[in-house]
């Protein structure tokens, strides 16, 4: 069984095959989705069985998980509406059992089950619940308290409570310096605004390029623009007192010269005005919209 | 095909059975009955659907790693043995062709598989009869994939095994058979690592073998449905693979000279 | 249909690849032009390294040709049907360990096509005609290097070739085995069948061959009939004798005389041999054997080939 023909017919084949398998390939992930992969975390079912059937080897399957959960939670899927949050947390738990010293993982999955939808699961009560377990896997990590503070404030609003938390974490080794001012801070009425923006900043600072740096960015932009959307208001409270009577709409406000901000939010989508009340909120089509 | 190619293939293949059993292959399946035996009984104390999710998640499991072993393992033996200890040489000079042989083996080690796999699957079924748990069908839905996975693994050992030594062939196998589990990884690299080449992540996740395409344990063991339609291009794209490689490792057979 | 020729190589050459980064083409077969006729059995001599192998491996297809053209029973190579005419015994075969003889040689008559009662009948025939019956039913990695080769030669003669090839069919085979295989030839032979088989061993050849082809060094030497090519007169005849002193024994031809423990060994002109027979069985002795000795093969390659028998490369057989 030689021959040329032979093996030109085999080439042949294989020419005829690589680009079938290719296309096949496709047609699968198109009929189950490119992010089946997950169900690793579904099926087994908790960190500690995963403990116990990689011995020697927890690292790297940490690593694998964590790149796993930053894959399906993350990137250009940010956003997107598809996303399975049941599976973040056993995601997180998994990582973080077999690597508890994977800091990035806990505030990774505080943050992403804390967020409101659709960027995170919306169960802050989970988020903290990570976000201790990290503390007491590492007690030298000042950040993880300092995020443990932060939603406790941001999340759960409950200043007392963040206040305890964030003097706990002054007093770790290395820890910030403005951390005890503003523990003691979040314990004087009003300005939460700012304190959250304070937070964020923080956050923001600290993260590195990614989508938890992303975050922090878009949540410090919705401050902006609430406090852009306060002085609107304010500029509207002026036009009351001057011409006696509230201003129709937003365009009318800013010909008046009353208003040094523009009218429009950063992504470019107008404030809405109630003419009734005089408030101005973010219109609920701007991204930057949040409930609250 | 003639009827005398046919009956030839069928020769070596029944031959390639017989060795393999003779080996003692099948003796994996003491292992797996051990196994399922301590599942069945030390879980009893988890609730009823973890048990018998667990036993299904065990049996399964255990059914696609044995299998792996096997496929390797003989897989890559199947021609280098012959070859090493020349008992080759008399087959070869019989009307007999080398593509004759080499998918006769390949058609052998596939049978073997097939038979350790059925009788996993029905050891599994009493298993959870034993427990208390219907034998459930659908886990026949995963058990195909993971028998079609298990054919490309060894059409791969196979293949390795033509191109270079047996030790070397070992290796790619396992490397080949290790990187196509985590091909979900390889292919949204971009998420993590945003320098990394499109074009080189693309060509990888395309080129190597994606076994995670044969992985439908999850979904069975929570019961979920499996489409038809999904089945069909998961067997469409194993079988055009598991050609591909043939078809490489024939050429490479071929070609060899037995010094 | 028959032709007058078996086998008809053309300027058949292969050379092996030696070394692993930079390889360095070693020649093992020089354009060899081969004939083995219908009804004869022909031997295929040489020295180790002469590429006796090489030549009955590419016959068979085990290696791939680099330049030459062969034919088998008048067809071209590439043509599958002589391979049912065919029977072919590797040197130092190895079977399968977990097969008994019986259940191989069925799996061959398989790939003959051979009806399940043919291969019955036939494998018991030639478990029989190669004395393994008593094993037919042990699995063959209990057999010995000897019981090895009787199977192998076994599975060689399943489909009743018109044409046998056997490399070094004698190699580990006790006296028994060898006659037996010797016979086995002869009855061949008788049949009509051809037979080419490589031997190092100069004996078999005379006793079997109608022609012989000599290799050294990958090239053909000399081709027929094995008195054309050795000088196969007697070079003297050696006497064994006992019961005497031979120190002081004369006799005309009486070339050498040696002593062994109680014997002596006589080395006599060939004509001499009467004379020097009466000498001992006058002296009081009496003679245990009578010998003619020849040129071995051995002193064939030393003399006319020059050197040790194998060439500058060496090695591959």
């Amino acid at each position: 069984m030689r021959g040329g023909t032979g093996s030109a017919a085999a080439a042949g084949l294989l020419l005829v095959l690589a680009p079938a398998i290719a296309w096949f390939q496709a047609r699968i992930d198109s009929a189950l989705g490119p992010f089946r992969p997950q169900e690793e975390a579904l099926y087994l079912w908790s960190g500690k069985h995963v403990k116990m059937i990689a011995p020697g080897f927890e690292g790297i399957a940490a690593d694998l998980y964590w790149l796993r959960t930053v894959q399906y939670f993350g990137g250009q899927r940010t956003y997107s509406r598809d996303k399975n949050f049941a599976l973040l947390y056993p995601l997180i738990d998994i990582t973080t059992t077999l690597d508890p010293r994977l800091e990035i993982a806990y505030r990774y999955g505080a943050i992403f089950l804390s967020e409101g939808a659709p960027v995170g699961a919306g169960r802050p009560q989970e988020g903290i619940a990570i976000l201790e377990r990290g503390a007491r896997a590492l007690p030298g990590s000042w950040r993880l308290r300092q995020d443990l503070g932060f939603f406790h404030f941001i999340f759960l609003k409950d200043a007392e409570k963040a206040s305890e938390v964030l003097m706990e974490a002054s007093r770790i080794q290395g820890a910030a310096f403005w951390l005890k001012a503003m523990a003691a801070d979040l314990l004087a009425k009003g300005g939460d605004r700012e304190k959250s923006r304070r937070m964020w900043r923080q956050m923001y600072e600290q993260a590195e390029e990614g989508i938890m740096k992303a975050n922090a960015l878009d949540r410090l932009q919705v401050l902006d623009a609430r406090d852009q959307a306060d002085r609107l208001a304010a500029a509207g409270a002026e036009f009351e007192r001057r011409l006696g009577r509230r201003p129709a709409t937003l365009a009318e406000l800013r010909a008046s010269g009353l208003a040094s901000d523009p009218i429009v939010d950063t992504t470019g989508v107008p404030f809405e005005l109630d003419p009734s009340s005089g408030r101005v909120t973010i219109s609920r089509r701007s991204s930057l919209w949040r409930p609250e | 095909m003639g009827r005398g190619r046919l009956s030839r293939l069928l020769a070596v293949a029944a031959n390639t059975f017989r060795e393999t059993v003779r080996e003692r292959v099948l003796y994996n399946l003491v292992f797996f009955a051990i196994l399922m035996t301590l599942s069945g009984l030390l879980l009893g104390q988890l609730s009823i659907r973890q048990d018998e999710k667990i036993i299904k998640d065990v049996g399964l499991a255990a059914m696609e790693f044995f299998g792996i072993l096997i496929a390797i393992f003989i897989g890559v033996g199947l021609v280098s043995k012959e070859v090493e200890r020349r008992s080759i040489y008399p087959l070869l000079a019989k009307p007999l062709g080398r593509g004759e042989f080499f998918l006769g083996k390949f058609l052998g080690l596939s049978f073997t598989l097939l038979v350790n796999v059925g009788l996993m699957t029905v050891g599994l079924g009493l298993t959870l009869l034993a427990t208390g748990r219907p034998a459930d069908p659908s886990l026949l839905d995963a058990v195909y994939p993971i028998y079609l996975g298990l054919l490309l693994v060894v059409a791969l050992a196979m293949m390795f095994s033509s191109i270079t030594s047996s030790a070397l062939a070992t290796v790619f196998t396992v490397g080949v058979v290790i990187a196509g589990r985590y091909s979900d990884v390889i292919r949204n690299m971009r998420e993590v690592a945003p320098g990394a080449p499109a074009w080189l992540t693309q060509l990888l996740y395309y080129a190597l073998p994606n076994f995670r395409h044969f992985d439908f344990k999850d979904r069975v063991a929570y019961g979920d449905p499996v489409p038809a339609a999904a089945l069909a291009w998961v067997t469409l794209y194993g079988l055009s693979y598991v050609a591909f490689a043939l078809v490489i490792g024939l050429l490479a057979f071929r070609a060899r000279d037995f010094q | 249909m028959e032709t007058p020729l078996v086998l008809k190589t053309v300027g058949l050459s292969k050379s092996y690849k030696v070394g692993h980064i930079w390889q360095r083409s070693r020649p093992a077969l020089h354009g060899l032009d081969l004939e083995v006729r219908r009804g004869e059995v022909f031997g295929y001599l040489g020295p180790n390294g002469s590429g006796k192998t090489t030549t009955l491996k590419l016959l068979m297809g085990l290696l791939h040709p680099d330049a030459g053209e062969i034919q088998v029973l008048g067809r071209p190579w590439s043509d599958p049907a002589w391979r049912h005419r065919v029977g072919y015994l590797p040197e130092h075969p190895y079977l399968y360990d977990y097969l008994t003889a019986q259940e191989y040689l069925d799996y061959v008559g398989r790939l003959f096509g051979m009806t399940a009662r043919d291969r019955a009948e036939r494998g018991r025939a030639l478990l029989e005609r190669v004395a393994l019956t008593r094993v037919a039913a042990v699995p063959m990695r209990r057999f010995s290097k000897g019981m090895l080769q009787r199977a192998g030669i076994a599975q060689a003669l399943v489909n009743d070739p018109e044409f046998l090839v056997l490399d070094e069919p004698m190699s580990g085979l006790d006296p028994v085995g060898r006659r037996l295989v010797r016979d086995l030839i002869l009855d061949l032979k008788a049949a009509g069948k051809t037979v080419l088989f490589s031997t190092h061993i100069l004996p078999d050849a005379e006793t079997l061959c109608d022609r012989v082809a000599v290799l050294r060094g990958g090239r053909l030497m000399d081709v027929g009939p094995l008195s054309q090519i050795l000088k196969l007169d007697v070079s003297h005849m050696e006497v064994l004798a006992a019961g005497l002193d031979a120190t002081s024994l004369e006799a005309p031809g009486l070339r050498l005389r040696q002593r062994l423990g109680e014997r002596w060994r006589l080395e006599v002109e060939e004509r001499s041999l009467g004379g020097v027979v009466r000498a001992v069985e006058a002296a009081g002795g009496r003679i245990l054997s009578v010998q003619p000795i020849r040129q071995s093969l051995e002193d064939y390659f030393l003399k006319e080939l020059g050197g040790e028998g194998s060439g500058p490369w060496g090695g591959e057989d």
